[in-house]
């Protein structure tokens, strides 16, 4: 399946389809440079850096940081792993014909903010439509490797898990789509007609798959954020024994991570594992 | 995922290559449509070669569920042979062994 992928697209160089490195304050109205640096970078406001309504953005002074971002009209694997190597933090897909504008003010950094903002890490931003199929866990293993903080030996789990997360996300999230159908006699055909539906609707692939990144010299971190209806966190799947057709994704999840937690009301999941 | 048919004898085998994932599910009504003349025909053994696929996941896990009961419909034995590596730990994880019949 994954050459089929590789080969069918006869794009441009990855290369050129980049816009390059932005920095917030070029690219990012104000308010959302705020919020980004609320949640990733702890404090970005100096006193004295102007009124914070107006000019809530990074100016360069000693102290201060800069959050390096990507942007990219249209997220494939080539020109993820080209966005990679250079190393943002944050890479954001805008969507196909998105206004710019509108994009980014999109909901994409619903992700907790980490305990400590001086942890490293990078958080990728995705429309559910380009999620779908591009095994976005392979990319985000590859590149948790690249850079020294997954080991081989523990890289197959931890890309289960987050596999299940993302396929959740998506699935159960973003697409809206509840298991029980599959239960029913003929209902694994209904079930994938109705992901055909949905995957047919553009305000559904709109809607943005976020994995956000961090670590510390003894753990990783990835949270999993849709835009989903969530779903009660007070319920545990329900326990129908192995047969059941779903619902084992979280038995993966909680079997193999050192901790699994569910927030915003079922629409993140937070992955822990030991480094 | 693709998947290759080869009928030998009383069975038929379905050799199943790359990722079985949530994207998939389209993929299955391909292998059940087999039963019914697998079931005219007097084969008996629905094998599902597994030794080149490279990672099921839980939706995966589900699927196989899905054909082994349409094939107990049709009075057809279902066994998942070879999986291997990332296969057999969900696989494995999942104590699927307990309801399906996997041969090594």
């Amino acid at each position: 399946m994954d050459a089929v992928h590789h080969d069918r697209r006869a794009e441009p160089p990855a290369e050129a389809a980049l816009r390059g490195f932005s920095l917030l304050r070029d690219r990012v109205p104000a308010d959302m440079a705020a919020r980004v640096l609320a949640r990733f970078c702890g404090t970005d406001q100096q006193p004295g850096d102007g009124p914070a309504s107006q000019d809530a953005r990074p100016s360069g002074r000693p102290g201060e940081r800069v959050v390096e971002t990507l942007l990219m009209e249209r997220a494939d694997r080539d020109r993820l792993r080209a966005a990679f190597d250079r190393g943002p933090f944050l890479t954001v897909e805008l969507g196909e014909g998105a206004d710019e504008a509108a994009a980014l003010l999109d909901d994409w950094s619903g992700a907790p903010a980490a305990d400590n903002p001086d942890l490293p890490g990078f958080y990728l931003s995705l429309t559910t439509g380009t999620a779908y199929g591009l095994q976005c866990p392979v990319l985000v293993c590859d590149e948790l490797a690249r850079r020294g903080v997954l080991d081989p030996q523990r890289r197959s789990n931890v890309e289960l898990c987050l596999h299940e997360a993302v396929a959740n996300a998506i699935v159960h999230g973003n697409l809206g789509l509840s298991s029980a159908v599959k239960g029913e006699p003929g209902g694994h055909r209904r079930f994938s007609e109705m992901m055909r539906d949905r995957l047919g609707d553009p305000a559904v692939v709109r809607r943005r798959l976020d994995i956000f990144c961090r670590w510390s010299e003894r753990s990783i971190a990835i949270a999993v954020v849709d835009q989903g209806g969530g779903f009660d966190t007070e319920l545990a799947p329900p326990i129908s024994g192995n047969k059941a057709r779903s619902g084992r994704g979280f038995v993966f999840m909680r079997t193999l991570a050192s901790r699994v937690t569910v927030t915003d009301g079922g629409r993140c999941t937070v992955l822990q594992f030991d480094r | 995922m693709d998947f290759k048919t080869t009928n030998t004898g009383d069975a038929t085998e379905v050799r199943l290559a790359g990722r079985l994932e949530f994207t998939d599910h389209d993929k299955i009504p391909g292998i059940i449509e087999m039963l019914d003349p697998m079931a005219q025909t007097g084969r008996r053994r629905l094998v599902l070669d597994m030794s080149a696929l490279e990672f099921i996941d839980s939706a995966g896990l589900g699927m196989l569920l899905i054909l082994q009961e349409e094939a107990e419909n049709h009075e057809i034995k279902m066994v998942v042979r070879g999986p291997a590596g990332d296969v057999r730990r969900s696989i494995e994880l999942a104590r699927l062994s307990e309801i399906i019949t996997i041969e090594p």
